[in-house]
């Protein structure tokens, strides 16, 4: 893990600890609590293979930008791979980090497990900010010092605002107003993170409650037992 | 993060994630929104961050009155507008289908609505046009793209998907099952109920009875909890044979579920005698817990987690006088898990209880709205109330205490004061079912 990557991570392990923020600012102070933090995860999984993931739809594609400025059509980069893929923008101050955080945990976690080439895809929305190098130095922050372009995390961006709309209609991934009156170039939207089977379908949808590792690597297991079935 | 009236991920990640959130927002210098939307939605449905501009009632169809065919009727309800509580907008589907439960896609760009009889799903589009909606597609294949599942019931917003809560099969008994749909509209997976003869590994398995109703979930805990009604049998037929009818009358559901939500699992049965119905999760980040009420007993059940992770159902209060059969239908939970309000049937009254200790609901206020209630929804800040009359076609009641309203209320905390009623059968409109708010602040560009 880098400086960068620790340094964030820390921020959310101190964020957990904060007391008395909850939804809409209220506070809840009765009864029927369970012990540990409510972002720790603590709830069981289903083993790997005893649950079905169905077909929800073709993952979309288009043409992207890597961090060397090459175009490459998106869904080339499914073939042959068990694909997370999530969008975000690197401005974003917090579910962005954290689902980016999650990934880096997964990748970590699957180097140890079954899962054949998994590939992560860091996906911005934020062309006119995210260019290709912005992507390459949030690269450096998050995947360390492996191979840019050919390793099996990539971080990708679009030429231009107008070719990544398609994608975003695609993938359900609307835009709310921004914010720039602050400097910060926030953007509203709804996080979501894609699972992708190396024949190109989304197999699950993930909001930010499910990206814990522990699911991701549940699921890509059970993908990886289907596959193991089908000889593929 | 915007400042303004719309935040699509404020409301798609839960307490926990919010406080993550905002502990790195603070860090960094930005903002977050204020939040105020109806607290009885899907955790994963983007959320209106102002006061709600618009409310559509999904409203069944009445031969004779107006065009007779169901209908998705849009209220303005913003305070300064020159046609504030009116209605603004009326959509006809065609036909009549038992119009009753419906909800928004995860983005909240589609509003779908569902028919018990015929088993369609009408699609609208409410974000190109949100105080008009466009009706964009009808799934009529429902029953066949299922594998028999028969009565749609709920549309329940999951990430990029819609579960919907069936209500029975091509017998047209009580057996059904949780359908999925992408976003698109497309058939995803059905997920059956578990019955004693296939419980699915359930514990407790040997009870279940295969109805169904509700089905929302808690996403911190991986759980869903689904509830269960009657078949297309009895809730299309008129109530006055069915309760003449003692075989029916023993075909309600009489159990909840846990289910793993990741793996669609079903996990344990819990029974509750009496058809309980809405299910409404707590919201506090350490509340892991649910209400419902049961429409024949005339009880709110608390279905809650121990500190050892234990799951239990128990009865804990009363609606009314059980005695007299009051039919507690609706329920809403405000947003900070204290006050919760349940509307029944057939006295026309809402009943509202602390519920700070969960345990122990304490009724502290009741009114009587109409000659017969069903539905409520609140607003995020729980100052504004919205309640509807009609129960199902054949079960609403006749002559004078046939009235179909809507009524909007303010409710400071001691007292509910009427802010405007529409007479739905005065506009020639129906029978009003189920709410949702809309505003266009959410799709503002």
């Amino acid at each position: 893990m880098t400086f960068a990557k620790l340094l964030v991570t820390a921020v959310f392990l101190s964020a957990m600890t904060i007391p008395g923020l909850t939804h809409g600012g209220a506070r809840h102070g009765n009864s029927n609590e369970v012990s540990g933090p409510a972002d720790s995860y603590v709830y069981r999984l289903a083993e790997p293979g005893t649950y079905q993931l169905p077909a929800i739809k073709p993952a979309a594609g288009g043409m992207v930008l890597d961090e060397r400025s090459r175009p490459r059509e998106l869904k080339y980069l499914f073939r042959g791979h068990l694909t997370i893929l999530a969008f975000i923008y690197t401005r974003c101050g917090d579910l962005c980090p954290l689902a980016t955080m999650r990934m880096a945990q997964l990748k970590d976690q699957a180097v140890r497990s079954a899962v054949r080439d998994l590939r992560l895809i860091t996906m911005s929305f934020d062309p006119d900010y995210d260019t290709p190098e912005r992507m390459a130095e949030f690269a450096e922050t998050w995947r360390g010092a492996e191979a840019g372009p050919g390793s099996s995390w990539l971080f990708l961006t679009a030429p231009n605002r107008q070719a990544v709309e398609p994608l975003l209609s695609a993938y359900g991934q609307p835009l709310a107003p921004r914010a720039d009156q602050d400097g910060s170039g926030s953007i509203s939207h709804l996080m979501r993170v894609f699972l992708i089977d190396d024949h190109g379908l989304v197999r699950n949808i993930y909001s930010p409650d499910f990206l814990d590792p522990r699911l991701l690597l549940n699921d890509l297991l059970t993908l990886e037992l289907e596959r193991s079935k089908s000889g593929s | 993060m915007t400042t303004g009236h719309s935040a699509l991920h404020s409301r798609c990640f839960t307490a926990a994630h919010l406080r993550t959130a905002t502990a790195v927002v603070l860090l960094m210098g930005m903002t977050m929104p204020a939040i105020a939307d109806e607290p009885c939605q899907s955790p994963y449905m983007a959320k209106i961050t102002g006061e709600e501009e618009f409310v559509y009632v999904w409203t069944l169809g009445v031969k004779g009155l107006g065009d007779g065919s169901d209908k998705l009727v849009t209220i303005d309800v913003r305070k300064n507008s020159s046609t504030f509580g009116r209605v603004v907008n009326t959509d006809s589907v065609g036909g009549q289908h038992e119009a009753h439960h419906g909800g928004f896609t995860d983005d909240r760009r589609q509003y779908w609505l569902a028919g018990l009889d015929t088993s369609k799903i009408f699609i609208f589009d409410v974000a190109t046009d949100p105080g008009n909606p466009r009706l964009i597609k009808t799934i009529d294949d429902f029953v066949e793209k299922s594998g028999g599942v028969v009565g749609p019931h709920g549309a329940y917003a999951l990430p990029g998907r819609m579960l919907i809560s069936g209500l029975s099969n091509k017998d047209k008994s009580g057996r059904t099952a949780l359908v999925e749909y992408t976003n698109d509209g497309d058939y995803v997976a059905t997920h059956w109920m578990p019955t004693k003869d296939d419980p699915q590994g359930a514990e407790n398995g040997e009870k279940a009875d295969g109805y169904g109703y509700d089905a929302r979930v808690l996403p911190r805990r991986n759980v869903m909890l689904s509830s269960s009604f009657t078949g297309w049998n009895n809730y299309m037929r008129p109530i006055g044979e069915l309760v003449n009818d003692a075989d029916a009358m023993k075909a309600f559901g009489s159990t909840m579920v846990l289910w793993d939500f990741h793996a669609r699992r079903p996990r344990q049965v819990f029974e509750v005698p009496g058809a309980p119905l809405e299910v409404r999760w707590a919201w506090g980040e350490n509340h892991n817990y649910a209400f419902t009420t049961t429409a024949l007993t005339s009880k709110i059940w608390l279905v809650s987690e121990d500190t050892a992770g234990k799951w239990t159902a128990r009865p804990v209060g009363d609606v009314g006088d059980p005695t007299k059969l009051p039919l507690p239908v609706d329920l809403s939970l405000s947003a900070d898990d204290s006050t919760l309000f349940v509307d029944s049937f057939m006295d026309g009254m809402t009943r509202i209880y602390d519920v700070s200790n969960p345990q122990k609901p304490r009724q502290i206020y009741e009114k009587k709205i109409g000659g017969q209630l069903n539905m409520v929804s609140q607003s995020w800040d729980g100052k504004r109330l919205y309640y509807t009359s009609s129960l199902l076609a054949n079960w609403d009641k006749t002559g004078e205490s046939s009235e179909q309203f809507l009524k909007a209320y303010s409710w400071d905390g001691k007292q509910l004061s009427e802010r405007f009623s529409i007479d739905f059968t005065k506009e020639g409109l129906g029978r009003p079912h189920i709410m949702n708010f809309g505003s266009s602040a959410l799709y503002a560009n």
